[in-house]
């Protein structure tokens, strides 16, 4: 179990880095394909408020289930 | 003897709980409504303070519905968490619930554009970042009070009559502004009807902060203050230390997170869903709501308490594996019941009524259409065409592209879709109660006394207020994507769910992976 639990932070470690291009290239490409306010708005809300959030736990939360600190809560 | 004085000592024991349980429930409900009655009357206060032909007061208008409820609630459970593990529980919550019932109030007195102009929004803007502020402060506080109080092996019961208030507080929400609406009507509830719900709320609050008042602090705070055991600093505690921080981070993309976006589905975008996607008449979409909520509230006491037996893991784990795998078919079936394509018209009832007015510099345009179908559906479409009576002013709005005419598509479904509808979103409301109910007593049990308040508030709000709140925006944004062209319907109306289903995804197997099912009688210190 500990073994899936190790191997799966490195899953999550991944998603967390990997959404970061994946939202600001989809941002740029819808603003630059409609630059409207709308577009503007929800995207600034994407990239200030949830991707960071989203980036930051699941990096840190894989790194630690990587080395092992959820083992013992098993 | 000693039997007698066992059995009479257990009967204070829980008489006195259900007393913290009462006070803290009843502000804790009373926040909630505060909070949705500025939500669900949005458009509302949209037109009073935010014109749409002010671009910053439209702007505003954009931040002050979603900022409280992503950027300012996580502020606000660092702000009186930490509070509430320096001062105590007690004082902190009644803090939060002053504020929060102080700022609905005004919300309700401040005059509109036309008389203030910019003030207007900018004044409503404030107090409503003061809402998110204390809500942010407030849930922690209660859940954290209710299951200090609780015995250790009841605590998902007890804390799950706190986990009904959000439920019961939208219910009255939506129960206040259908009541006020139908007994005003719906042109003086617009004008200045929509103020009584945010008035209400200082009589709400009033009564709520003198019940509060007379309760006592945690008795586990209390214990711990008198040994000098509080903590000094209880933000670098939480969040500095790595044994507290890998348990915030479980919380919230374990269970939160999930719960959040398995909460707001099944409750907001369920409605939003009713009167967008399926055109369901307002009255009729609001009451399909609120019975389900009734009808589903007591479940959140019985996995609550079914928690304290079995575990909160596999509960909340079900109730999103459940979700996940139900959307897309609750959802179709929903679609379906209002779709009015596949239902057929009786054509020798449908009626279309033209009027022509000149209003000021404008010529108003409105044709009601009214179509009957077989299964008793009636449907109402209002179209509003404004076109100045300039030819210049007219050209230029035409080359802006700016004519377009304002459509209403209103849909009273017969009693046995209404049933249907409200069968469906009442299992949408079971899983809310599966993913919710134990969620206090699981966030209480993972974080020790002295920063528990601090520590359960973040992953809380920020699981519910951001990845939960964005679920209006995210699904309505991924609809609007299968939109082949504006003014034409989207190619998949269900596509909005794919947000939830993918956070609730992700939760599930955190949740299930990495999340202990051991808690349900550990003793809270």
């Amino acid at each position: 179990m500990s073994a899936i639990k190790k191997l799966f932070g490195i899953v999550w470690s991944l998603m967390g880095i990997g959404i970061i291009p994946l939202v600001i290239m989809q941002a740029m490409k819808e603003i630059a394909a409609k630059p409207s306010e709308e577009n503007w708005i929800f995207w600034s809300i994407v990239i200030v408020v949830l991707m960071p959030i989203i980036a930051f736990s699941l990096i840190t939360f894989g790194v630690f289930a990587l080395k092992g600190e959820y083992d013992v809560i098993a | 003897m000693a039997q007698h004085v066992t059995n009479v000592s257990q009967t204070e024991e829980v008489s006195s709980t259900r007393r913290v349980i009462a006070a803290s429930s009843v502000g804790t409900l009373i926040e909630w409504y505060d909070f949705y009655i500025f939500g669900t009357l949005a458009k509302i206060i949209s037109e009073q303070f935010f014109p749409k032909d002010n671009p910053t007061a439209a702007l505003l208008a954009t931040l002050a519905t979603f900022a409280a409820g992503f950027v300012i609630r996580p502020f606000g459970a660092l702000f009186f968490g930490r509070l509430g593990d320096l001062i105590g529980r007690k004082y902190t919550f009644l803090v939060t619930l002053v504020i929060m019932g102080g700022s609905t109030f005004a919300i309700g007195l401040v005059p509109g554009y036309k008389t203030i102009g910019f003030f207007a929004p900018a004044i409503v803007f404030a107090l409503r970042l003061l809402q998110g502020l204390a809500l942010g402060g407030e849930y922690g506080g209660a859940a954290t009070y209710v299951a200090e109080h609780s015995p250790t092996g009841q605590r998902g019961f007890w804390t799950s009559f706190i986990q009904t208030t959000a439920t019961m507080g939208l219910f009255l929400a939506l129960g206040v502004i259908l009541i006020v609406r139908q007994s005003l009507g719906v042109e003086t509830f617009s004008d200045w009807g929509w103020r009584i719900p945010f008035i209400l709320s200082a009589l709400l609050v009033g009564v709520s902060v003198f019940i509060r008042m007379k309760m006592s602090e945690s008795p586990m705070f209390v214990k711990m203050k008198k040994e000098g055991k509080t903590s000094a600093n209880p933000l670098a505690e939480s969040f500095k230390q790595k044994d507290n921080l890998k348990m915030v981070l479980i919380a919230l993309l374990g269970a939160t997170a999930g719960q959040g976006v398995v909460w707001y589905t099944g409750q907001f975008y369920a409605l939003s869903f009713l009167q967008n996607a399926c055109n369901v008449e307002f009255v009729q979409s609001n009451l399909i709501i609120s019975i389900a909520l009734l009808i589903g509230t007591p479940f959140f006491i019985i996995f609550g308490a079914l928690s304290d037996k079995i575990g909160r893991k596999y509960i909340m784990m079900a109730g999103m594996l459940i979700a996940v795998i139900a959307y897309r078919p609750i959802y179709t079936l929903m679609y379906n019941e209002a779709d009015l394509k596949q239902k057929t018209e009786v054509v020798e009832k449908t009626t279309v009524e033209k009027k022509e007015a000149v209003k000021g510099t404008d010529t108003v345009t409105t044709t009601i259409t009214k179509k009957t179908f077989t299964d008793g559906t009636t449907y109402k479409e209002t179209k509003k065409e404004t076109i100045p009576l300039d030819e210049a002013k007219k050209a230029a709005l035409a080359a802006a592209g700016k004519l377009k005419p304002e459509t209403k598509k209103e849909a009273t479904l017969p009693q046995e879709s209404y049933y249907k509808m409200i069968g469906l979103v009442l299992i949408q409301v079971i899983f809310v109660t599966m993913v919710y109910g134990p969620i206090a007593a699981f966030l209480v049990e993972i974080f020790p006394t002295r920063i528990r308040y601090t520590s359960m508030s973040l992953p809380y709000h920020i699981g519910n207020g951001v990845f939960g709140g964005l679920v209006p925006l995210i699904s309505t944004r991924l609809v609007e994507a299968t939109r082949p062209a504006p003014g034409l319907p989207p190619a998949d109306p269900l596509a909005g769910l794919w947000y939830p289903i993918l956070i609730a995804s992700v939760s599930f197997v955190i949740g299930m992976l990495y999340i202990s099912n051991k808690t349900n009688n550990m003793d809270v210190e």
